[in-house]
């Protein structure tokens, strides 16, 4: 019987410079996911017209003003502005995901990509606490209600992006893992239920043709546009309300 | 299984900047190529909604204002009508009386001719008649008397006898 392994990413291969910069399955999916969501966007565009809509045109104008919408009632009007970065989290982290059906390595299952997402909303989060309390009142409220609370409330400006990081990448990963597991086992099941059977018949593992494809349609599909979803809506909820407090 | 793998649970300070950079890099790809042109498009409609509507209110308002023009036209129109129907009919009135005036002018003269024609005629009669009664008398007279009446001297007397009849 295999052996399951479950790692991060493939290191395809390594640039020598800086101590070596490794180039994953990751960063190479990364690209393509952007790439793709580039080409999405020069198609869906592509002849707009004011009259006479087309179904592309539509989809580009739903999407646009459903993000934009989003960003009003979460952030308000001086956000609007900023939809197309939430479109982007809620594109690369959707897509991101989403480009485990096509078999690949999801980039949302590596740790990085979303513990770097989290480091640019936490520095926006903290841009905004700064621009709008300015910079002693910023560090004033840590010491909010009492000077004794300061600890835990560093502890607790720490959690904001540790904790979106590990939700975001615990969901991808955890059903990674979960389909990587039902996988092996369906192979070792079919072995060892249709292993009698002659020659290379024997070695086709058929329960894995079924099983996978409903369980994908929780984690990939599901889990993947709501992680996109919460990631954004917490972005949004974070940064609007750094904006607004007094 | 070939080939080298990061660990499940691994942080790479190059790897965090470049998906800091990917998701800035997706940013504006999706501002240049799918806000900025949806946006422009939605203010196009709106401006095209807006240039319509306008057009709208102007015909409208156009349309108003010749409906006021050419009403106003009717009215004096029909007042006109009247006017000059009023004006026919007046001048039918005063036409038609003088038409019965001059006729009942001409039938009283042709009544009043008569009537002269008939006195004439009544005289005319009578002065005849006189005559005829007058030597019808003498007549009479002679054969009663027997003899022949002067009649000259007689018809004086006669004629006063005929006028007191």
């Amino acid at each position: 019987m295999d052996s399951i392994n479950i790692t991060g990413a493939k290191i395809l291969f390594t640039i020598p410079v800086f101590g070596g910069i490794r180039i994953t399955e990751t960063q190479v999916n990364s690209w393509i996911v952007i790439f793709g969501i580039f080409i999405l966007c020069l198609v869906l565009t592509r002849g707009m017209t004011a009259r006479g809509v087309s179904k592309r045109q539509a989809a580009a104008e739903w999407i646009v003003e459903q993000v934009t919408k989003l960003v009003r009632e979460n952030m308000g009007e001086e956000f609007v502005p900023w939809a197309p970065f939430i479109c982007a989290i809620l594109g690369l982290s959707g897509f991101s995901s989403l480009s485990a059906l096509l078999g690949m390595y999801p980039p949302t299952a590596d740790l990085n990509t979303i513990a770097g997402w989290s480091i640019l909303v936490f520095s926006l989060i903290t841009f905004y606490k700064i621009k709008t309390n300015g910079f002693l009142g910023y560090l004033k409220g840590y010491t909010e209600p009492i000077k004794i609370f300061t600890p835990f409330n560093i502890l607790s400006e720490l959690g904001t992006p540790i904790s979106m990081t590990f939700r975001h990448f615990g969901n991808v990963v955890s059903g990674v893992v979960i389909s990587t597991l039902v996988y092996a086992a369906l192979a070792s099941l079919s072995t060892l239920l249709l292993g009698w059977l002659p020659g290379l018949l024997g070695k086709i593992p058929f329960l894995q043709v079924g099983v996978p494809a409903v369980l994908s349609i929780y984690f990939d599909v599901f889990s993947s546009c709501m992680q996109a979803f919460i990631f954004a809506m917490l972005t949004m909820l974070y940064i609007g309300s750094a904006a607004k407090s007094e | 299984m070939s080939g080298e793998y990061l660990e499940l649970i691994s942080l790479d300070i190059w790897h965090i900047a470049a998906s800091i950079l990917n998701l800035l890099i997706l940013t504006l790809i999706l501002k240049r190529f799918l806000f900025k042109p949806v946006q422009k498009t939605l203010a196009d409609r709106q401006g095209q909604v807006d240039r319509i509507y306008r057009e709208a209110e102007d015909s409208r308002a156009k349309a108003e204002e010749d409906k006021a023009f050419y009403s106003e036209k009717l009215a004096g129109a029909v007042e006109e009508a009247e006017g000059i129907v009023r004006s026919a009919s007046q001048r039918a009135d005063r036409q038609s009386d003088e038409i019965l005036a001059e006729a009942s002018r001409r039938a009283s003269d042709t009544v009043k001719r008569a009537e002269e024609e008939i006195e004439q005629a009544r005289k005319k009669a009578m002065d005849e008649l006189k005559n005829e009664v007058a030597e019808l008398s003498v007549e009479i007279a002679e054969n009663v008397v027997g003899r022949e009446l002067n009649g000259e001297d007689h018809r004086e007397l006669i004629d006063s006898f005929i006028d007191n009849l």
